[in-house]
């Protein structure tokens, strides 16, 4: 079901399109480096699968936060190189502001002092 | 757009090239390296797939969802095919009734004619309380054409039978028009063929001119089209066809002729042009520029008025004249207004039935698939996509349904059309078209909608564990309530339905079985024998009569004849004649009005014939000298002293001899009467010869043998003695009856089928709510049981909940159909509430069926298993 799938993935594809913002922010960059830059990144703590990268990238362009461009990769063979536009950096911002903002309020949730029991 | 497949291969290559590349860097060997990148690229053609979805349109997700839910309900109702096939007969009733009265309601009442400018054309008509139409006379006429301003033309037209020679081997009687020659100009009406009359036709020295029209010209003359220049005779006047008229609404008169003033001798008269009150003609006028329907009616009616001071002696000082304006178009369509509106309501109440029918069986499944939905939305399945699955059900059914509808539809159409036809010509015109489809089309997607959102969704709040691991049924009190609520609706409609249609055959049955006072009507056989043309009468009619009668009465297998100037029913009205009358030794008290009574012609041997019993006296003979008369027994009793009537004398007025006669009463006849169906006591008197029968006068034959075989012999005796007349309309009493009876017949058919149709659906309503809500209770009858309940004492609990259905239904029906009629009565006039006795019928038969519907699943509740029961949660 379209709607069913539209909901499970947003859940995974609002931090994996911050994430995907966030590693474009320094320049362009193939769907390939973004995975291994996550990846490195997040110390392999998240390896981020070729089945979700590429949906998210192409929907991050029909979005007009990223657009591509074709080059010769260091492979010797033509890729694909995304990289952020003014909107996709506007957006980054967005979601960095909300996700500190979440991890705020759940931390302090977490951290908070245990109440009393009667 | 997105990319094309090329360009996302390319992409995926790409980053297998990297991948690969970076591996042989790190020191794997090059087979390794590409199988570990494929391996961690996973898999190709799901990734494919998933980017190239992120580029489609959201309708395309939309619409394959859909298609995945419309395959989805065909595969489960194909499981539940009397249910669907409940529901798709159901609607099909529903819509099809509701889409072909739709369409000869639009045909009727709302198209355009085809008459140049037909909303400026009026119809003006003049009336009073006790004549609907008076139509208008020469002098008045010519008064309104003087003196209205805001009328820019006037067109007059009057209906007359000719005897048509030289179209066809015949003579035979035809109906025509006569008109002056702005008639056609007024109502903007075209010739197919030649030309139509215009003014030169005008005037007593014009050349005799026929304009044929439409219909007669292509189905009696093969659409001829040599036939203008034709020379013929209308009655004594010689004519020739100059053209043909185009297709148009034949008003006022459904003519096959139509010609100029000339060819009758009546209008050229004295008694037509001067004669204030000899009134004969319709009238039709085109609004001059400036003015409105609204600016005509004021100017004609004062000027009307205005017309009724100078001339007093023309109007009846007892009742008032009126003047009335409608819009050419409303006046055609006004006496097929009302049928056609009850008929649209009908229709709609019908809808309703099935709706709410369809709406309970609808509800009853997904209260037993409450557990798969449940399941479903456990999954994640949304609200959305639950409805979309119900929507997805129910649109295959209204779909089917309005297909089904739309097929039946037509014959309906056609039907509902000849229906109709008997209140306006329009009707036969109406054909299925685009409207049916639209209607039914849009009556399928709102039901489809509306029965897509009756069922409750599983909610998130309410416990559905139980629901979810048993799939069982358990019935919400919220879903019974709606069950309930809607068989009551069905209920209430058809006892609407059904009081109206039982109203109708009472009324059927009534004049049916009533008496007429006619002996072995299905022996006498009545011909009309028409006058030429009006104003011109049969020469020496009453010996003509006479002689034709004795001549007829030799023919074999004739047992007697007779003549009369009216046949029963047939002729009632306008030929009927009524006078105030004189009875020796009777006087009116004071300020009671004369008497009136019915006035009928009556040959010799007349009562004979016609099976009427002589009371007292003798009947006419051959030869009277005297002045004469034969009364009828009320009469006889209301005016004479024990009925002794005989050889007192009466006398009353009469249209040709101011100076009445006294004539001695020579019998006493049983009452008859041939105006209504259901008979009167009627007072009339019967004269033996009239000098009105030269203007036409119907024949009537007993025979032993079959009437209809004597119809050649007659002509033959009739054709002998006139060459030239025409008979016409040659029927048994007991046809002639039938055949006037005949719209009450098909009224009450119509109707009945409607709340047959009402009935039947109203039944299965009753019994499945019934039913399901036995099969949900099996636990709750089996405890009951367990606990030493008698199965009889279950099965009236049942009946009984059919029954409290019933009572509500009926009730809310009762207060609902009178609420409805008082607010048509608004609007329609003649709303009649059904007699307690119909009303009472309906209410039994709903009763009973109720009883009949609650019976099935009573018995199934009586029966259940204990044990079974028990286990079964």
């Amino acid at each position: 079901m379209a709607t069913r799938d539209d909901e499970r993935l947003e859940l995974l594809q609002g931090t994996l399109d911050m994430l995907i913002l966030r590693t474009l922010q320094w320049g362009r960059q193939h769907g390939h480096g973004i995975g291994q830059a996550i990846r490195a990144q997040s110390d392999d703590l998240l390896k981020v699968e070729t089945g979700s990268l590429y949906p998210a990238l192409h929907r991050l362009v029909k979005r007009g936060w990223l657009k591509w461009e074709w080059d010769q990769s260091e492979a010797n063979q033509r890729a694909k190189y995304y990289r952020l536009t003014a909107a996709g950096k506007a957006q980054l911002l967005r979601e960095q502001n909300r996700w500190s903002q979440l991890v705020n309020a759940i931390g302090r949730i977490l951290n908070a002092a245990p109440t009393s029991k009667e | 757009m997105g990319p094309g497949n090329d360009e996302l291969d390319d992409e995926i290559r790409g980053h297998l090239a990297i991948s690969i590349k970076q591996r042989i860097e790190r020191g794997e060997d090059p087979e390794s390296a590409r199988l570990a990148a494929l391996r961690e690229f996973g898999n190709v053609a799901l990734t494919r797939e998933a980017v190239r979805r992120v580029w489609r349109p959201l309708w395309i997700e939309h619409a394959a969802a859909l298609r995945r839910d419309l395959r989805f309900a065909l595969r489960a109702l194909v499981r539940v095919k009397g249910m669907a096939a409940t529901v798709i007969v159901t609607l099909a009733l529903g819509i099809g009734a509701n889409a072909a009265i739709f369409s000869v309601v639009r045909g009727v009442l709302l198209r355009p004619l085809v008459n140049r400018d037909e909303d400026r054309l009026i119809y003006i008509r003049q009336s009073r309380p006790d004549v609907e139409n008076m139509t208008f006379s020469v002098p008045e006429i010519d008064d309104l054409r003087a003196r209205v301003k805001s009328v820019s033309a006037f067109g007059d037209f009057s209906t007359l039978d000719f005897t048509l020679i030289g179209l066809g081997s015949e003579p035979r009687s035809i109906k025509s028009g006569v008109v002056s020659g702005t008639f056609f100009e007024v109502m903007g009406l075209r010739p197919v063929l030649g030309r139509l009359l215009d003014r030169r036709d005008d005037g007593p020295n014009a050349q005799g001119a026929a304009v044929l029209t439409y219909r007669f010209w292509t189905t009696s003359l093969n659409s001829d089209p040599t036939v203008v220049g034709r020379k013929i005779r209308l009655g004594p006047s010689p004519a020739t066809i100059v053209g043909v008229l185009e297709p148009s609404v034949p008003y006022p008169a459904d003519t096959e002729i139509i010609a100029n003033i000339v060819t009758s001798p009546h209008h050229l008269g004295a008694t037509m042009s001067k004669g204030r009150t000899h009134r004969m003609t319709e009238l039709f006028g085109r609004l001059a520029p400036d003015a409105s329907v609204e600016s005509a009616r004021a100017e004609l009616t004062a000027v009307h008025a205005g017309m009724m001071r100078e001339h007093p002696e023309a109007y009846s000082t007892k009742q008032r004249t009126q003047l009335t304006v409608a819009r050419l178009r409303d006046q055609i369509a006004a006496p097929a207004r009302t049928v056609l509106l009850v008929l649209l309501l009908t229709a709609a109440v019908v809808f309703v039935i099935a709706c709410s029918n369809v709406a309970n069986l609808i509800l009853a499944r997904s209260v037993r698939r409450e557990g798969e939905l449940a399941v479903r939305a456990a999954l994640g399945a949304g609200a959305g996509a639950l409805r979309r699955t119900l929507l997805a059900e129910s649109l295959v059914l209204c779909g089917a349904g309005a297909v089904l509808g739309i097929a039946l539809s037509k014959p309906l159409v056609a039907m509902i059309g000849q229906y109709a036809a008997r209140f306006s010509v329009r009707a036969l015109d109406v054909s299925v078209d685009a409207t049916v489809l639209w209607v039914g089309a849009g009556l399928a997607i709102a039901a489809a909608i509306l029965l897509a959102f009756v069922p409750r969704l599983p909610s998130s709040h309410a416990p559905t564990g139980l629901g979810l691991s048993s799939g069982s049924v358990r019935i919400t009190p919220g879903a019974n309530r709606r069950l309930r609520l809607f068989a009551t609706t069905q209920i209430a409609c058809s006892f609407v339905l059904l009081a109206g249609a039982s109203m109708l055959l009472t009324t059927l049955v009534t004049t049916q079985t009533a008496k007429t006072g006619y002996a072995n009507m299905s022996r006498v056989l009545a011909i009309d024998v028409p006058s030429e043309a009006l104003g011109v009468p049969l020469k020496n009619s009453s010996t003509f009569f006479r002689e034709a009668a004795r001549r007829i009465t030799e023919l074999p297998g004739v047992e007697t004849a007779s003549f009369g100037n009216v046949v029963p029913w047939r002729d009632a009205g306008p030929l009927g004649g009524n006078a105030t009358f004189t009875a020796e030794g009777y006087t009116p008290a004071d300020g009671e009005e004369a008497p009136r009574g019915r006035v009928r012609t009556a040959g010799p041997r007349f009562f004979a014939a016609l099976g009427i019993s002589l009371l007292a006296g003798r009947e006419f003979t051959d030869d009277e000298r005297d002045p004469v008369a034969i009364v009828s027994q009320s009469l006889a009793q209301r005016m004479f002293q024990n009925g002794d009537a005989l050889n007192r004398h009466i006398a009353w007025g009469d249209p040709m001899n101011p100076t009445p006669t006294q004539r001695r009463i020579v019998g006493v006849v049983a009452d008859v009467d041939d105006e209504n169906m259901v008979r009167q006591a009627a007072m009339t008197i019967y004269a033996p010869s009239s000098p009105m029968l030269g203007y036409g006068g119907r024949l009537f034959v007993r025979t032993s043998a079959d009437p209809y075989s004597l119809v050649p012999a007659v002509t033959r005796v009739v054709r002998t003695l006139a060459p030239d007349q025409s008979l016409e309309r040659a029927a048994t009493l007991d046809d002639v009856r039938a055949e006037v009876l005949s719209p009450d017949r098909v009224n009450a058919l119509v109707f009945s089928g409607f709340a047959g149709i009402a009935l039947l659906i109203a039944v299965v309503g009753v019994a499945s709510v019934l039913a399901f809500s036995v099969s949900a209770r099996t636990r709750e009858f089996g405890v009951r049981l367990a606990v030493g309940s008698a199965p009889s004492q279950l099965v009236w609990r049942v009946v009984s909940e059919g029954l409290a259905i019933a009572a509500v239904g009926i009730a809310s029906g009762a207060a609902g159909g009178w609420a409805l009629a008082r607010i048509t009565a608004r609007f329609v006039e003649n709303v009649h509430l059904p007699g307690a006795l119909p009303v009472a019928g309906a209410a039994i038969i709903l009763v009973v069926a109720a009883v009949a519907a609650s019976m099935m699943p009573a018995v199934r509740a009586s029966r259940v298993d204990v044990l079974q029961a028990l286990r079964s949660e």
